[in-house]
């Protein structure tokens, strides 16, 4: 059986950078999973950059970082978890730096900051247009050099503990085959964001399946904020690729089927260049009201011609390249086809502001965890802070909590048998229904009634629409591979029954929030309401699998509810 | 309307149930697919659940999606479909895994071995001291120096192209040069651990192995230039001083005499570089009457077109920092060699003929090369 002190689930910017530190002390023995290679990790995907008050380009302080953040997030996000992440920023980003991070540079040599959506100073950070990529390989470098282990191609199953401590998790080995139980004193969930219930409108990787989030949710612990879901403005229609803020910062325009430049009615000083959430709804609206492009009006175009080839491959060779390779359309030429995309999961499991949940030595951390610092909308750049702070709080807390205890007399073979008698049943099950077609109704039902505009009838059917689809699932979705070996069939189906999973209870929390906040757009209720709704809400599940939902407050210090302006 | 379809062969192997490998034909409807990706996606939803194959961003910029196409690695989230089925011109599309990588099932191979590499070559970064307060401080155009090198998305389609490890099993691989060539340009790096990654590089990843074939650098879908950097690294090897490498010793021996005589020497060579002494295969070759390599004099003119380059160059591309200290060292053991005064005073020369350059270069190399 495999046995650590701190076990670390997913090998993103997260995991890795608890790994880093939970591996300082030598006599603790640490083991990192993950399902994908580490540097397959979706971290790798992010472009933009990373924020941090070190006041390079302009005056700036963790303080004032701190205010754009809760105003960012329209109050929700706990002001003491943010003033942690805030303050720590800038030894973070020197700490990274000193790891071989190859940051953009202002002349003088130091590290170069650039401005980005709703912060007051330049203080995003950036390597390039690939900053989550180098941030990311850099970091696995550095585990290759401190010799952390890794079970790479291992799936998380569940978390198992007792009530008040866990146990560990169990596991299946991709590559050969099996379940495991691995025992752990400690064990860090960093498994990443679920906006692939989106299906294919989402700018994630088809792995971000949120895992780790199904997994606490099943072992009846507690999800925050899961209403809360960023939407991008700009992703490709077919794929849901994003396509670069920057096309719209050099120049381009959002044209609809009437070749209208349509921002000019929502945002008449800005145009595109607008906050993302009003471009997002903005474009939307346009859809909706039927003034959409293309044969079904389903997306809107995202015009770069007249910026003219030579600056259109200087400036945006990544945008050209995607338009061409995902969309099949040669951006000189035609305009880009566009649609809102879920991006960002600002919900997700339910912790202190050390990453800690109610169970003892269960941390969670990334974008997995609500902690939480991005409450109801979270500003670009402030991921990939989270990660890493939050990914060494978490590291640090668990290595100063197993010094002091034992593992647990377990050997989990009753688990292992639980886990192997489920994949079983899926195998076993008569096949009526197809995964692929059971994965599109899921996004599309969440899209169109969970997605950017919110209204009570629509999403009330759209839970009654999840749960038909769970129900489907459990009578009529097998596994038709039964080999052992890299089983595709078997991973996705697991990813799938999670999303909906978590699909359910976005929806519910959906519901439950009756009034627009960051994020969560309401047709019905389309103000803030911080009377009633100034809470995070809680969902878990109880004994008999049905949903129980609650609130709980949320954490102010300095800054008293305004109204969020731009 | 019928909607075209295109035929895939995808290589099929699961070692659990299949005895030998073998191939499987699949239809898939042009439409259906955008990528090469989508079309393995839709052979997985509609024809076959049991393919396996890797797959994460469908983005390219992961790294877990390297196939062999038609022969060539790539990745298939940045294959277009549309593409491959018109070049493939009515025939199937062969799909197979990476090549010389141990297989999995299918088309997933071993990525276990490629990323040990790295850690066996220690590619990362050992701060400097003192480490600083804050950031270290880089100019921006040493960043830029790194740019391309830190592209790497480590899928590997360089590995299963690649001719030295095709010969040498333990050759590292491009992707693993171009991440020394990373951190030994970083000024972050402590020099030991710069000299350490350079010396694993040559020990533990065969980096002399390279043919330079370039094959790495048509098929990375990155912009990375493994062939370029492995030189590179190799150059620096020479720089560090490492003297005992036949690979330091070739490439001193080739830049050497190249530069002084425009050829190699063969009589020397094997000397040199591998402590060969050559005499009694001279002595063979002159008992059978062979004709016996001689030490190769300057060719005609080469010293003067050499000088003139290098003042061209020295112009034109100031920032190269050419060593006349080290061409005038050259100059000196080839005077050696021949006991004759070989060595041109480049820079008085140049003080006194002062006219254009490029039109005196171009009558040399017409010279040179015996046209008008
Ligand atoms: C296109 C794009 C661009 C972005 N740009 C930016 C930006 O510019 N700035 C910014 O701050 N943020 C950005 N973000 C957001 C940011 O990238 C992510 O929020 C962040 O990288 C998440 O990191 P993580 O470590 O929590 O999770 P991830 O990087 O997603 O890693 C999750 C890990 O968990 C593992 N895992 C998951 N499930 C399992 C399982 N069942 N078993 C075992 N392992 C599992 C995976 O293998 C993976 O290693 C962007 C996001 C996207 C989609
Ligand atoms: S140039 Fe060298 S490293 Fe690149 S493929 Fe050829 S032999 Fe391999
Ligand atoms: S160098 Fe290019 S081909 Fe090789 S691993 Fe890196 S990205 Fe892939
Ligand atoms: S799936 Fe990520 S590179 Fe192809």
């Amino acid at each position: 059986m495999l046995e650590y002190d701190i076990l670390i689930v997913g090998a993103g910017g997260a995991g890795l950078y608890a790994a880093l530190w939970a591996s300082q002390n030598p006599n603790l023995k640490v083991g990192v999973m993950t399902k994908v290679y580490p540097v397959r990790s979706h971290t790798g995907a992010a472009e933009g950059g990373i924020n941090a008050a070190l006041a390079n380009v302009a005056e700036d302080s963790p303080e004032k970082h701190a205010f754009d953040t809760v105003k960012g997030s329209d109050y929700l996000a706990d002001q003491d978890a943010v003033e942690i992440m805030t303050k720590m920023g800038p030894e973070i980003i020197y700490d990274i730096e000193h790891r071989g991070v190859p940051f953009s540079r202002l002349p003088d040599g130091r590290i170069a900051q650039r401005p980005f959506g709703g912060a007051s100073f330049p203080r995003t950070c950036y390597a390039a247009d690939r900053t989550g990529l180098v941030i990311l390989h850099t970091l696995y470098d550095q585990t290759l050099k401190q010799g952390v282990e890794f079970l790479n191609e291992w799936f998380l199953l569940n978390v198992i503990h007792n009530g008040e401590r866990v146990l560990g998790v169990t596991a299946w080995d991709i590559r050969n085959g099996g379940v495991h139980f691995i025992k752990a004193k400690a064990v860090i969930l960093a498994t990443g964001g679920h906006a692939r219930m989106y299906w294919n409108r989402t700018s994630n990787a088809l792995g971000n399946t949120g895992d780790g989030t199904a997994a606490v949710f099943r072992a009846g612990l507690p999800l925050k904020d899961m209403e809360f879901v960023q939407f991008h403005p700009t992703g490709l229609r077919k794929t849901g690729i994003l396509i670069t803020e920057g096309a719209r910062g050099e120049g381009g325009y959002l044209i609809n089927k009437d070749g209208e430049r349509f921002m000019k009615k929502y945002a008449p000083e800005k145009m595109e260049l607008a906050p993302r959430d009003i471009v997002a709804r903005s474009i939307e609206r346009e859809i909706l009201e039927g003034r959409g492009c293309g044969e079904n009006g389903d997306y809107i175009c995202l015009d770069l011609r007249h910026l003219g080839e030579k600056k259109l491959m200087e400036r945006l060779p990544q945008t050209v390249e995607h338009a061409r390779v995902y969309e099949g359309v040669d951006p000189v030429k035609e305009p880009i086809p566009i649609r809102p995309t879920a991006h960002y999961s600002m919900g997700g499991i339910d912790t202190d502001k050390y990453g800690q949940t109610e169970i003892k030595g269960l941390y969670a951390a990334g974008e997995a965890a609500c902690i939480s610092v991005h409450g109801a909308n979270r500003l670009g750049g402030n991921s990939l802070l989270d990660i890493l702070v939050f990914g060494k709080i978490t590291a640090e807390h668990a290595a100063e909590y197993v010094v002091g205890v034992e593992h647990l007399p377990t050997e989990g073979g009753e688990y292992v048998k639980r886990e192997e008698e489920f994949i079983s049943s899926l195998m076993d099950k008569e096949p009526k229904e197809k995964l692929a077609d059971l994965r599109r109704e899921m996004g599309d039902v969440m899209a169109s009634k969970v997605g950017i505009f919110r209204e009570e009838k629509p999403m009330v059917e759209a839970l009654e629409q999840i749960r038909e689809l769970k129900e489907r699932a459990k009578s009529g979705l097998a596994v038709t591979d039964r080999s052992k070996r890299f089983n595709l069939n078997l991973i996705q189906t697991l990813e799938f029954l999670n999303l909906l999973d978590l699909a359910e209870v976005t929806a519910l929390c959906a519901i439950e929030r009756k009034e627009s906040r960051g994020a969560h757009y309401r047709l019905d209720y389309p103000n803030r309401d911080d009377e009633n709704y100034l809470k995070h809400s809680i969902v878990r599940r109880r004994e008999d699998g049905t949903l129980q939902h609650g609130w709980k407050e949320v954490v102010i210090t300095k800054w008293q509810p305004q109204e969020r302006k731009y | 309307m019928t909607v075209e379809r295109a035929v895939l062969r995808v290589y099929r192997y699961n070692p659990e149930r299949d005895e030998k490998p073998y191939y499987r034909e699949y239809e898939v409807p042009v439409d259906k697919a955008q990528t090469l990706l989508d079309a393995l996606f839709y052979i997985q939803e509609n024809l076959d659940p049991t393919l396996g194959f890797r797959f994460f961003c469908r983005a390219a910029v992961c790294g877990s999606c390297a196939v062999k196409v038609n022969g060539i690695s790539r990745l298939a989230c940045k294959t277009p479909f549309k593409n491959l089925v018109e070049r493939a011109n009515g025939k199937p599309i062969t799909v197979e895994p990476l090549n010389f990588l141990k297989p999995i099932k299918d088309l997933v191979v071993d990525h276990d071995q490629p990323f040990e590499s790295l850690k066996k070559l220690q590619t990362w970064c050992e701060p400097k001291e003192p480490i600083p307060e804050k950031e270290y401080r880089i100019p921006p155009e040493e960043v830029k120096q790194y740019e391309r090198p830190t592209n790497c998305i480590l899928c590997f389609a360089c590995y299963g192209s690649c001719e030295a490890v095709m010969d040498d099993p333990k050759y590292a691989g491009p992707y693993a040069f171009s991440r020394v060539y990373r951190y030994v340009l970083d000024s972050r790096v402590k020099e030991e651990h710069k000299r350490e990654m350079v010396k694993n590089a040559m020990d533990v990843g065969d980096i002399w192995s390279c043919v330079q074939c370039q094959k790495c650098i048509y098929v990375c879908p990155k912009g990375v230039r493994p062939a370029e950097d492995i030189q590179n690294v190799r150059g620096i090897a020479a720089e560090y001083g490492f003297k005992d490498y036949p690979g330091v010793k070739k490439l001193q021996h080739f830049v050497d005499w190249i530069y002084a005589t425009g050829q190699i020497n063969r009589l020397s060579l094997p000397e040199e570089v591998y402590g060969v002494d050559p005499t009694p295969l001279i002595n063979k070759f002159k008992e059978r009457g062979a004709e016996v390599w001689e030490v190769p004099k300057p060719l005609p003119g080469l010293l003067e077109f050499r000088d003139l380059y290098l003042e061209v160059m020295k112009e034109k591309k100031p920032h190269l920092d050419i060593d006349f200290h080290h061409v005038r060292k050259i100059d000196k053991r080839v005077e050696e060699v021949f006991n004759a005064d070989v060595c041109t005073k480049i820079t008085e020369r140049f003080e006194e003929q002062r006219e254009d350059f490029f039109t005196r270069f171009w009558k040399k190399l017409s010279e040179f090369f015996g046209t008008k």
